[in-house]
């Protein structure tokens, strides 16, 4: 199974994914948003190729600059 | 109304210092031309009248009195409407903020102030800066003033227009993936996205964090510049502003390109779909840096897929988390576009958003290398001239890859810039892009190909519009 279809949110649990997040969306456009989260999530596959440890998020605390307030 | 467009920034601050140009008179011709092409074009949600008159004879009588502020003392601006100004209302085009009135200046308004601009008015953007053209909102979309049956790009979608239209010679727009850019290619114009970090957000509504960016729309690159140096600098008070030196931006500008290194990003290009005519141009705009004395050649930039799979990942994210409330409360006060297309970040998870933010900066390093052989690099920003309004991709997942969110991703500095016409006469565009902090570099070349390409020549034919 591919790591996206592990996630909470994927394409199987759509439903699932809007009740918990308390949204709706009206009946007639139910399959366009499904397809559009379809579509979505094949672009986001390049995301399950795995990187190395030091790999780190760009975005950090920057407590030298900006982090001011 | 004046059948002239408004002189340039440049030329406005050079009549006005010569004593040969009234801000009053200047500001009348801004406000008579806005009036009168507002039904065609709808680039604004209001129009300040009152407020610019008062500020504009406040502007004649210091400069009269030999207090002249700087070269943009006197000449008017407008606003996208999601940014602050005091006493007025910021309604991000949305049935949302109808009653939103500001009680202080964004921090960019402030600066402009400062330097004694004359606010014009608010103008029209994609609801919250996102979603698209939509025409379930308050207010209309705007139109592209070469053509009002098509779009103007967005979501700047007003300060496209208005600048397009000589209207105005400056107008601030934000741009998290492209919305500086790609209004400033469909109408022609010049779009500055400088490096995130390096213009102040503090006091613009939010779409996206760690994406978003201000940044001016202008007719030419010298004005780009000219906004840019008035705009530049560090904000304690906006999280993701750094504290880097703001350089001169008009010293080098006239440095001309010979012994610069230009990379252009031919196949990446191709890559984004872009069309032949456009293509073409991009071809011819290399050719002419490269008689201009510059060294032109071919780098490669990572697939576009990767690029947009951090984009969308990171700004689906973080504009849930800003609209998540909403969305549930009253989901029936957005457009249907922008709130189908707000509702897709439900559906990233926190894995994605992770993984997309430790693949972003994989991306920054990439291009950040092409640095080390290239000054500035070349590459496409729209794929072919503006699609029809009507026509516009209006469903909740964008179809095209855009070319624009690459440099919202690894925050490097880009501007779009008129590269020549289609055969059905809407603008066609380059986008340059710099290393980060040098805007410098950029402009300077972005001035050099202006200068010798001369696109900035024609206008829009209002007359028949």
């Amino acid at each position: 199974m591919a790591a996206n279809e592990r996630d909470a949110n994927s394409l199987g649990d759509f439903a699932v994914a809007l009740r918990r997040n308390g949204l709706t969306i009206p009946e007639e456009r139910r399959e366009i948003m499904r397809d559009a989260v379809e579509k979505m999530q094949a672009l986001l596959k390049v995301l399950d190729d795995p990187l190395a440890y030091e790999d780190e998020p760009a975005v950090l605390p920057r407590y030298d600059l900006g982090a001011k307030r | 109304m004046s059948s002239a467009p408004l002189p340039t920034l440049a030329e406005a601050g050079r009549k006005i210092a010569a004593g040969e140009l009234s801000p009053v008179a200047l500001t009348e011709a801004a406000l008579a031309r806005a009036e009168a092409l507002q039904p065609k074009l709808d680039a604004f949600i209001e129009i300040t009248a009152e407020r610019a008159r008062a500020a504009a004879r406040w502007a004649e009588k210091e400069i009269a009195g030999g207090r002249r502020r700087g070269p943009l003392h006197g000449i008017p601006y407008g606003l996208k409407d999601i940014y602050d100004a005091a006493g007025l209302r910021t309604t991000a085009h949305s049935r949302l903020l109808l009653d939103n009135v500001a009680s202080a200046d964004a921090e960019t308004t402030a600066r402009l102030e400062a330097a004694g601009m004359i606010l014009i008015g608010k103008l029209a953007t994609h609801e919250f800066a996102t979603g698209g053209p939509a025409f379930d909102l308050p207010f209309p979309p705007a139109h592209n003033p070469w053509n009002t049956a098509h779009f103007t790009g967005g979501s700047s979608s007003g300060s496209g227009a208005a600048v397009a239209a000589g209207i105005l010679p400056l107008a601030m727009g934000s741009d998290t993936g492209g919305s500086i850019r790609l209004p400033a290619a469909y109408c022609g114009t010049v779009g500055l996205k400088p490096t995130y970090g390096r213009v102040s957000r503090r006091g613009v509504a939010p779409l996206c964090y760690s994406l978003d960016t201000t940044g001016p729309l202008t007719w030419t690159v010298e004005d780009a510049a000219l906004s840019l140096q008035v705009l530049a600098g560090y904000d304690p008070r906006d999280p993701g502003s750094a504290e880097v030196a703001v350089p001169d931006y008009t010293a080098a500008l006239r440095d001309g390109v010979k012994g610069l290194r230009v990379g252009y990003c031919r196949a990446f290009n191709a890559d984004g779909e872009v069309g032949a005519e456009q293509a073409a141009t991009l071809d011819r705009a290399a050719q002419t840096l490269a008689k201009l004395g510059a060294e032109v050649r071919e780098v490669a930039l990572p697939p576009n897929a990767q690029f947009q799979a951090c984009a969308r990942t990171i700004s689906h994210s973080e504009s849930f988390a800003i609209h998540a409330k909403d969305l549930q409360e009253r989901p029936e006060l957005y457009a249907r576009v922008t709130r189908e297309r707000l509702t897709l970040g439900a559906f990233v998870s926190a894995r994605q958003y992770v993984q997309a933010q430790r693949l972003r900066r994989i991306l920054t390093r990439k291009v950040d290398a092409l640095f080390e052989s290239c000054d500035v690099l070349l590459t496409a920003v729209i794929p072919g001239p503006a699609p029809v309004l009507e026509e516009t991709d209006d469903g909740p997942w964008r179809r095209q890859l855009p070319l624009a969110s690459v440099f919202n991703v690894t925050g490097h500095p880009a501007m779009a810039q008129p590269c020549g016409f289609a055969a059905n006469g809407l603008p066609l565009s380059a986008q340059f892009v710099g290393r980060h902090f040098d805007e410098a570099t950029l402009l300077r070349v972005g001035h050099a190909y202006e200068q010798e390409a001369g696109w900035i020549s024609k206008r829009p034919a209002l007359a028949t519009l």
